[in-house]
């Protein structure tokens, strides 16, 4: 009898990295079938060549420089003359500090000003009339209205469902006779998912939901593997992720002005710091590094909340780039925010936030040479640190060493190595893992955890899915509503795949271990809510995200 | 936003780095899977989730075998404890066991299932050895609480048939080993026979036998004059006893260390090297894919009376007590051993395919006329000094030894030996550390074993 049961459960458990893979594999090309053509949003009619010049962006550069969206060739025009840009409210054109101003109906306009249909602007001498985009026969517009077909929403997040119910299921029989508590954790997962999904569909009538449906997977495969090692700390990170969720839905209703976040950004900037300081003179230290609040029996990460507030400090709208064109204030602010991180020894995360950093200085600047001058700059930093303070070299003096010391410093990553491969390709099965009695393993090994208990195969899919996310992440920004959402969502892209890539490969011991966490899957319910907050830009980028809801 | 969309390759770069990273960890975990999850750091291996293949003796009497998913061992604690080195106690502390060795074989570990197919499904196979457990319990017994290892093997097949160390504890009945500095299990979770090295003493007069034979014009004829004691550039070398003049057999026989101290200087740094070279001193052995410990022979640096002390088996010699087995092989078996092994077959009874050991491939260590002559005086050396009421019948060859250790430690007693009736192929290794006179503490246990080997297969 008891054999018939395992052998059940062993099908089930071979059965979840197939469901895995059809799950991450049609969410990702329903996200990616799902994208507007590249017709031109409206059309300006050049008055004189009567050339029709497309308008494909929802905010556009006009100016005589080739790196423009719109190239004007007049004799006034200046190299960044204007920011033409779509709001809720309808066009707009913003004259960014060109020398013969903009004009529009013949009269020059002050900084911004709202544009109709038949406007005609003027920009350096050179008349344009503001067009419908319907005066352009466009292939690739009629495609707008043709989307091509994908999964049904509601399959897909069945799907997840049922995977999580197989998988909490597997859980149930670990000791060989009938646990419940999994399937609680299971019924916590669900509520939390439909909830999210009933609340956003028939409150706020959002229509996609393939970003959250991956998120959710994700941070389920955590939680369950979790669930496996630590019971009690399931129900704080179930509790993480549903704020996390609240989280995402906020930052996506707070950033959906731009223009009002970046008038805020001094505020969040002021706030990041101040929770940065509090932890330098509050924090407790915990494993070697000072970058924990306790709040009673709670403990906060505040740079974790900071990462979401990094990027919207550093992100911008294309008018504000062009006419505030120096990196001063974010760099002020970044190095602030490193410096604090490096006082608290949390090195890991002050990685991730430099190349955030470099992410968004390039972003915003497009300027090889200031990287290169910024990565300089840290190395030489980073050579005087390891000069006056060479304990820190210790870290990496076992790196790619860590079989010569099994059981000093390489004792985790030699553990993560020993039990990813006594897992094979499938998995030893939930809960029967032993790294979970290895420090730090649902945190900072977590990757060994998916390896030993789920099997390499879903490991790799786990990992590929959040790569994928952060690509889509990069691919949704080049239609983004505005610049500020692609410049937040390429950030956050980057910052994932970073923090992802020190996670998996610290523990396999690849890179020097730093004890980062791995987006959505690692115990931590500071990081499972700020990852959210990077899932919220990635979804902002997207522009069907705003789109008026029917 | 055309500027953005440029700039946005930036984040291609990152997923690159993590691609190339991810890629480069699937090629490693498809090339090390293996060694990663054999690794005896790893819990899985201790036997008590994984359904394990069982290890028997040699006449399939059972040393360890799961049953409930608990790992059992054999019945009787003395068998336990004298195997406990071969079989492994199911924790990662003995590195050399059949159990952390053999993991793979016994508890089914593959790439794709990891460890993690079900019973029903078992892919663990069982373990035949070449031992004896009534032998190693019975040297055992003879041992008592001295530390040490004894070796019995059949010098034709290379079969181990007995293989014990000292000290040891029962599976069953774990002491409380926290306390390292508790002298009576010094360096319990090594295997003697395999992993260590000791200083030999007079037993490596065999080595400088064998160069003398080889390398010392008229060695037949050649006398050694012994006063007990012999000064050379201002240093010492002792006798035990005055033995006056005397040829290469008696020299042997009454193991004088004057005559061999001589016949080292004689032979010369360079020759003594190349002669102990080739009877395999510092080559690295595997033996069923365990890594025994070196024996050491190195004079580059020696002064005269060192190498002196060389020949008489002291100065830094070190020989492994599986290696001292392979050179008495060498010697009884016309100078070509077989190399010793534990593991007969894998998988015998199961429905995979099963390996059987096979290979019985000879090396040539000695010419078969030295081995004959070496052969001749170490049996000599039994007929004229013990006498053959030692091992009744049995034709033995052998010699002991006394290695002087130092620190005001006793010295390591040691008896080596084979029998010359190739119908009773047997060898045997014997040492007891820090216990005095080989003859006195290695011998009485060599004699009981022996008598134990010829009673059951003769």
């Amino acid at each position: 009898m008891s054999s018939i049961i395992e052998l059940i459960i062993y099908s089930i458990h071979i059965v979840l990295p197939f469901m895995a893979f059809l799950i991450v594999y049609y969410n990702i090309t329903s996200m990616w079938k799902n994208f507007r053509g590249n017709g031109p949003l409206v059309v300006l009619v050049n008055k004189i060549t009567k050339e029709k010049i497309a308008v494909n962006y929802w905010e556009n550069s006009i100016g005589r420089s080739k790196s423009c969206d719109i190239v004007l060739d007049g004799p006034t025009v200046s190299r960044d003359h204007a920011v033409m840009f779509r709001r809720d409210k309808g066009w707009f054109i913003s004259d960014t500090n060109s020398k013969t101003g903009v004009l529009v109906n013949n009269k020059k306009i002050n900084g911004c000003e709202q544009i109709y249909i038949d406007d005609i602007i003027n920009i350096g001498g050179v008349p344009l009339l503001f067009k419908r985009a319907d005066v352009i026969k466009n292939d690739d517009y009629v495609r707008l209205n043709k989307r091509k077909k994908s999964m049904p929403t509601v399959t897909l997040m069945m799907a997840v469902t049922i995977f999580q119910l197989l998988a909490s299921l597997e859980l149930c029989f670990v000791e060989g006779v009938f646990n419940y508590k999994p399937l609680i954790v299971f019924g916590l997962l669900s509520l939390i998912f439909w909830s999210y999904f009933i609340i956003s569909k028939y409150i706020f009538k959002i229509v996609n939901f393939e970003l959250e449906t991956l998120g959710v997977f994700l941070s389920g495969i955590g939680i369950i593997t979790l669930c496996g090692a630590d019971i009690d700390s399931t129900y704080n990170q179930i509790i993480a992720l549903a704020l996390g969720m609240a989280l995402f839905s906020f930052i996506i209703f707070f950033i959906k002005n731009p223009d009002r976040v970046v008038k805020f950004r001094i505020f969040i900037a002021v706030g990041a710091i101040g929770m940065l300081v509090l932890n330098l003179v509050l924090g407790t230290v915990k494993n070697g590094s000072q970058n924990w609040i306790m709040l009673g029996n709670i403990s906060i990460q505040p740079s974790e909340f900071v990462k979401v507030a990094f990027i919207l400090v550093g992100t911008s709208t294309l008018e504000r780039l062009q006419t505030t064109k120096n990196l001063t204030e974010f760099i002020i602010f970044s190095v602030c925010c490193m410096g604090a991180l490096f006082l608290m020894g949390d090195f890991g995360t002050a990685c991730i936030f430099f190349v955030t950093f470099i992410i968004i200085s390039f972003m915003r600047s497009g300027s090889i040479r200031t990287v290169i001058l910024i990565c300089s700059g840290a190395f030489i930093g980073g050579m005087m640190i390891l000069k006056f303070k060479p304990y820190i070299m210790n870290r990496f003096s076992v790196w790619r060493h860590s079989w010569e010391h099994v059981n000093d410093m390489g004792y985790q990553q030699t553990r993560v190595m020993t039990y990813s491969a006594s897992g094979g390709l499938l998995g030893i099965g939930l809960g029967k893992g032993s790294l979970k009695h290895i420090f730090a393993s649902t945190s900072d090994l977590v990757f060994g955890m998916l390896c030993e208990e789920w099997g390499l195969i879903l490991a790799i899919i786990s990992v590929l899915c959040i790569s994928l996310i952060a690509l889509y992440g990069r691919h949704s920004s080049l239609k983004s509503r505005s610049t500020f959402y692609s410049i937040a969502s390429c950030s956050a892209a980057g910052m994932l795949l970073f923090q992802m890539s020190l996670n998996v490969f610290g523990c396999t011991d690849i890179l020097p271990l730093t004890g980062v966490t791995l987006p959505f899957i690692s115990l931590g319910g500071s990081s499972m809510i700020s990852v959210w907050g990077m899932l919220a830009f990635i979804k902002a980028s997207d522009e069907r995200t705003y789109a008026m809801r029917r | 936003m055309k500027n953005t969309r440029i700039r946005s390759i930036v984040v291609y770069l990152i997923a690159t780095f993590f691609f190339v990273g991810i890629t480069y960890f699937v090629y490693s975990f498809i090339n090390n899977s293996q060694t990663w999850a054999l690794q005896p750091i790893n819990r899985h291996l201790s036997g008590d989730k994984i359904s394990g293949g069982k290890i028997l003796d040699r006449n399939s009497v059972i040393l360890a075998q799961t049953i409930n998913g608990k790992r059992v061992y054999n019945d009787d604690e003395n068998v336990r404890k004298a195997l406990l080195h071969t079989v492994g106690d199911g924790s990662v502390l003995i590195p050399t066991s059949i159990q952390s060795r053999f993991s793979t074989e016994l508890f089914g570990y593959n790439f794709v299932t990891g460890f993690g197919a079900p019973k029903v499904a078992n892919l663990s196979k069982d373990i035949k050895l070449t031992l004896d457990s009534s032998l190693c319990a019975t040297a055992l017994k003879s041992m008592g609480d001295k530390k040490g290892t004894v070796i019995v093997c059949n010098y034709l097949t290379g079969e181990v048939i007995c293989m014990i160390s000292t000290p040891t504890y029962d599976v069953n009945n774990r002491p409380n080993l926290s306390n390292e500095s508790d002298d009576k299990y010094e360096g319990v979770y090594i295997n003697r026979a395999l992993s260590s090295s000791f200083t030999p003493g007079s037993v490596f007069k065999i080595i400088t036998c064998a160069a003398a034979l080889d390398y010392v014009d008229d060695i037949d004829k050649k006398q050694f004059l012994c006063k007990g004691e012999e000064v050379l550039d201002g240093e010492h070398i002792t006798c035990l006893e005055h033995h006056g003049k005397l040829g290469l057999e008696k020299a042997m026989a009454k193991s004088c260390n004057i005559a061999f101290a001589d016949i080292a200087i004689d032979v010369g740094k360079e020759k003594m090297l190349k002669k102990a070279e080739e009877m395999g001193f510092n080559k690295q052995y595997t033996i069923d894919g365990i890594n025994i410990a070196k024996s050491q022979y190195n004079v580059d640096y020696a002064s005269n009376a060192d190498l002196g002390w060389s020949g008489i088996g002291q100065y830094n010699n070190t020989v492994n007590p599986m290696h001292m087995m392979m050179i008495l092989e060498a010697i009884a078996n016309d100078g070509e051993y077989v190399k010793p092994y534990i593991v007969k077959s894998i998988g015998e009874d199961s429905l995979f395919p099963s390996e059987k050991h096979t290979e019985l491939k000879t090396k040539r260590m000695l010419s078969s006329q030295t081995a004959k002559k070496i052969s001749d005086i170490m049996r000599y050396t039994i007929k004229s000094r013990y006498g053959d009421s030692m091992f009744p019948n049995m034709q033995m060859c052998a010699k002991t030894g006394t290695a002087e250790v130092g620190e005001e430690k006793l010295p390591h007693g040691w008896m080596v030996g084979f029998s010359q009736d190739k119908n009773f192929p047997f060898a045997f290794v014997v040492i007891t550390e820090n216990s005095g006179y080989g003859i006195k503490t290695a011998g009485p246990i060599a004699a009981d074993v022996m008598k134990k080997v010829y009673k059951d297969y003769k």
